[in-house]
């Protein structure tokens, strides 16, 4: 994380360039490519797994509501059913029984219209109709006593007889019992059985639920049964049983089931009339729709109802018993309140797995490049030829280590190799400037002895001294300095040497003139540079010269260089010659040797922007430069600025 | 450590993918720490004061029904809060007093004077709590939303009632309940309404001040005034009780036609007798339930209209025993047999 951040300026400027060049999905690191690669495949799965087990759980939780509210369901259905059953029970205990239908046809003569019970007849039967009077309202009341649930039990008379519950209740004055629902759709047989429902041993009619407004000054909620009684000779219907299921049964019972704070149980009958909901007043008013098309639509089923925060799982199941189905009703965010917080809880494990696969991978793979970062570094060394930093670190065995350990021997390899090459060149320049040294032109020194044997028979003592002494000199420098590199300084008094014996030979022939900037005088050179050239300008410039020539060298420090002219009036060299002046000629006897050789070690020891240069033209003399640097040159930032 | 460029470069942009998975993370954090409070988020709590608590009474019965009906429907916790009698005006003021410093959600109000407890309902809507009323309203516009009966349509309701059974030369009569309460006019002014044409035929309004003991003895007055009297219109389930009782007591059943308001089971009875031709009721269950549905809103901040009728439905002897009628007339009550 440091270096990051102390590459961050420097990398700013190389931006420019790299930017263009990169591709969006290519990245430039091996550790890059890991780190997103693994990146985005992590996340990716994370996301999966995490929306898959996040579906995987509404699912189940949908299901398992589902599975619970039937079961709910389910368990209303069989209470309904055992209350209907037990109302089935005694209908059928009393319309079975003779009871019902001997006080049903008795005889009044004294009929009479206000409900209120009478009884009367022959003597004979009298006390039978008694006995079953009395039977019938012991019986009543004993149920009555016993269960609470059941409101109000009665018999009512086609022909106007009646008995309600304990015998001492009156009809409700203002009511016409025939007229009501549930008796005459039990005493007419064809709609009995289209609406009725089949219970043990009789035919009966449930209604919805309702208010029973048959007994004067009570208005209960019940849900009614009702069955004929009919004369067993006849077939006639003589009038109808009725039994009142109390409506706070079945309205606790729908209470009481628990489906969330929300959620409510409702049932419907099956003419989608309402047997009891919650909020059946809402209904009615058109304030509230429910679905009971929809759960009319089986017998048993669940559905789900998307509305936003309102989306409910609707569960039903039909009574086979009594035709109604009880349908119970969950909402989906009670259902998933839980969801939220597991929802919560995979967010927060996927984060911090998520952060820990990040930080994992981006540790990994920096252990992973950072041999390969090392090796690179190593690499950039060897272009740049320094091979003292070469070496890469090698940790272990693995491919990388391997690829290092090569890398070192290779590099190492190639360093020793370039310095054997480098050794190689110096021991050929050397062997070549020692036949250089050797290659003191020959006639040259059979002249000047000849011109000293000449001096002395004429006698001219003096001189003999002078060159002798000048060529012992130049013999002795030639041959005794073992040095590569001499100062200009003895360079160039032996070429004056050597010019002061060509100018006693040659007499009033050759002039030369040396002018050396002081500073360079001290300054080093490579040995023997400066007189093959001066022995080129006598033998192939001054030699031709008509009226006398002058061979002229200088020596001038030209800021970062140094340059050593050579120069004579002489013929001057035609385009052709000049071209070819470099090649190496094997002729001993022709200076051209020397220009090469020059030229060659020149370049050789102070390298290939350096050298040997002429300047001529037939008839206007030549010109030889020898450029060197300048060795005490110091690039100020003045200088560099102004360059 | 010097550094190529290119190395550089990489480094950079992985600085920057790591940056940009940091601030997707912190994104989604966020939203999941969000969430986890939402989820959280208490449920909305609303106190309902009614004007009175009265399990005889239907009509309040039926009120408080909806309204927790409505309450959980909505996932709401809601508190009841009621002065013991109609008009205890000073307490139902100092419920409110006491709620203004509970800071609930949103107050549900019905009450009982049109002016005395203004003061203690705009302590209330200074509280910066909003205020619902329901079935009646306040002297100052201080609610969100109202949410009552047209009494203006319930008079023409009754109107519609009568109408059919009036004599060749009407005597009309009005047992009103409290004069200058808001409902008795509307009401009053809807049954003129409805019966154009026959406004003249009113012969008197006397007041009841929802007492049948009152109601009794004013419509007795009324019939010795006006003993051609042959229709008689009571204004609310006092009044109407009230008369009927005078009404029989004269022995004047068979010669005056009636009509009478809300559910009892005198009026039942006296429905069912023929004395009255149709009642008409009011939906005090869908009242409830509409005010908290309307508190609900408001909390959530969407617009509610200024005014919600509840509605009310005329019934007569024929279509008592409907399904819909026998919710309205017929109260269902626990434990009854």
């Amino acid at each position: 994380m440091q270096d990051w951040n102390g590459t961050g300026i420097a990398a700013r400027g190389q931006r420019g360039t790299d930017m263009r060049k990169s591709h969006p999905f290519k990245f430039k690191s091996i550790r890059t490519s890991i780190l997103v690669s693994f990146s985005v495949l992590i996340i990716s799965s994370l996301l999966f797994f995490t929306v898959f087990s996040m579906n995987y759980t509404e699912d189940a939780v949908i299901e398992n509501s589902q599975d619970y509210s039937m079961q709910l369901v389910r368990q209303v259905n069989t209470e309904i059913d055992t209350y209907i059953n037990y109302m089935g029970n005694i209908a059928y205990t009393v319309t079975q029984s003779q009871d019902a239908l001997t006080f049903l046809q008795q005889e009044d003569e004294g009929q009479e219209d206000s409900g209120s019970v009478q009884y009367g007849g022959y003597p004979l039967q009298e006390n039978r109709e008694k006995e079953s009077l009395g039977r019938l309202k012991q019986q009543f009341t004993t149920i009555l006593d016993s269960r609470p649930d059941i409101s109000n039990i009665g018999i009512l008379g086609e022909n106007g007889r009646c008995l309600v519950n304990r015998g001492d209740e009156i009809l409700n004055p203002y009511i016409e019992y025939r007229e009501l629902d549930w008796y005459r759709d039990v005493i007419d047989e064809t709609l009995l059985s289209a609406g009725g429902i089949r219970l043990t041993g009789i035919r009966a009619l449930l209604s919805a639920s309702h208010v029973q407004n048959v007994i004067r000054g009570s208005y209960p909620w019940v849900v009614t049964l009702s069955t004929p009684i009919t004369d067993r000779q006849t077939g006639e219907p003589e009038g109808v049983f009725f039994v009142d299921l109390n409506y706070s049964s079945i309205n606790s019972l729908g209470r009481n089931i628990s489906l969330g704070s929300r959620g409510y149980v409702f049932i419907v009958d099956d003419e989608a009339n309402i047997i009891f909901h919650p909020q059946q007043q809402l209904l009615y008013s058109g304030l509230k729709k429910e679905k009971i098309d929809e759960v009319l639509t089986g017998d048993s089923g669940s559905f789900v109802v998307k509305d936003g925060d309102n989306s409910r799982v609707y569960t039903f199941c039909r009574s086979a018993e009594t035709g109604w189905t009880t349908v119970g009703v969950s909402y989906l965010n009670e259902l998933m309140k839980n969801r939220d917080s597991m929802q919560n809880a995979y967010f927060l494990s996927a984060l911090v797995l998520f952060t820990a696969a990040v930080l994992l991978t981006s540790l990994i793979s920096r252990e992973i490049t950072k041999p390969i970062r090392y090796l690179q570094n190593s690499m950039r060394q060897v272009e740049k030829g320094n091979f003292a930093y070469a070496e890469t670190a090698v940790d272990g065995e693995n491919e990388i280590a391997q690829l290092g350990a090569s890398f070192n021997r290779m590099t190492k390899r190639i360093q020793e190799l370039m310095e054997q090459n480098v050794q190689e060149q110096r021991e050929k320049r050397k062997s070549e400037l020692n036949a250089l040294q050797s290659q003191i032109n020959p006639h040259f020194l059979y002249n000047t002895l000849d011109s000293i044997i000449w001096m002395a028979e004429s006698g001219r003592t003096q001189e003999v001294v002078v060159m002798t002494s000048q060529l012992a000199r130049l013999l002795r420098q030639s041959i005794s300095n073992e040095d590569e590199i001499v100062t200009i300084e003895s360079e160039i008094s032996y070429t004056k040497s050597y010019l002061t014996i060509q100018k006693m030979r040659y007499q009033d022939q050759l002039e030369f003139e040396i002018d050396v900037d002081q500073e360079a005088l001290s300054m080093p050179i490579v040995k023997l540079v400066i007189q093959p050239l001066v022995e080129n300008a006598i033998y192939h410039g001054v030699k031709y010269a008509e009226h006398g020539g002058i061979v002229s060298v200088s020596v001038k420090v030209a800021r970062e260089k140094l340059v050593i002219t050579v120069a004579d009036n002489g013929p001057g060299m035609s385009r052709e010659t000049l071209a070819h002046i470099f090649e190496k000629r094997e002729n001993g006897k022709s200076g051209k040797v020397g220009v090469y050789n020059v030229h060659h070690r020149l370049q050789l020891y102070y390298g290939p922007e350096y050298g040997l240069s002429y300047k001529s033209a037939p008839g206007a003399g030549t010109m030889a430069f020898i450029t060197i640097p300048n060795p005490n040159w110091e690039e100020t930032d003045d200088e560099a600025f102004r360059q | 450590m010097k550094h190529s460029g290119s190395k550089m470069e990489s480094r950079k942009r992985l600085v920057l993918i790591v940056a940009a998975a940091a601030v997707v993370a912190a994104l989604v954090f966020a939203v999941v720490l969000v969430r986890i409070r939402s989820s959280r988020k208490a449920p909305y709590q609303i106190v309902f004061i009614p004007k009175v608590v009265d399990e005889e009474n239907d009509f309040w019965k039926a009120l408080l029904e909806g309204a927790q009906a409505g309450a959980k429907e909505y996932g709401i916790e809601l508190a009841v809060e009621a002065p013991d009698a109609e008009d205890n005006h000073a307490m139902q003021s100092e419920i409110l007093r006491e709620t203004a410093k509970q800071r609930p959600d949103a107050v549900i109000l019905a009450p009982t004077s049109y002016t005395q407890v203004t003061e203690a309902a705009r302590e209330v809507v200074q509280a910066g709590i909003p205020l619902i009323l329901v079935d009646s309203t306040l002297d100052e516009r201080l609610e969100k939303s109202l949410i009552a009966t047209d009494n203006l349509e319930a008079g023409r309701r009754m109107a519609e009632c009568i109408k059919p059974f009036l004599p060749e030369s009407p005597v009309i009569g009005i047992v009103a309940h409290v004069q200058g309460s808001s409902t008795a006019m509307e009401r009053e002014q809807g049954l003129r309404e409805g019966l154009a044409g026959y406004e003249d035929c009113i012969v008197g309004t006397v007041f009841s001040n929802s007492d049948y003991q009152q109601g009794y003895d004013v419509t007795m007055e009324l019939l010795d005034a006006h003993p051609d009297i042959n229709v008689l219109v009571g204004l609310n389930e006092y009044s109407a009780v009230g008369a009927a009782r005078a009404v029989q007591d004269c022995g004047m059943s068979d010669r005056i036609t009636m009509v009478g308001f809300d559910s009892s089971l005198e009026e039942i009875g006296l429905l069912e007798s023929g004395l009255f031709r149709g009642i008409v009721v009011q939906k005090p269950f869908n009242m409830g339930y509409l005010s908290v549905e309307t508190a609900v809103k408001v909390i959530q901040g969407e617009t509610v209209p200024a005014y919600t009728d509840s509605g009310s439905q005329a019934v007569t002897k024929s279509t008592m025993y409907s399904e819909e009628n026998q919710k309205l007339l017929f109260l269902f009550r626990e434990g009854e047999n």
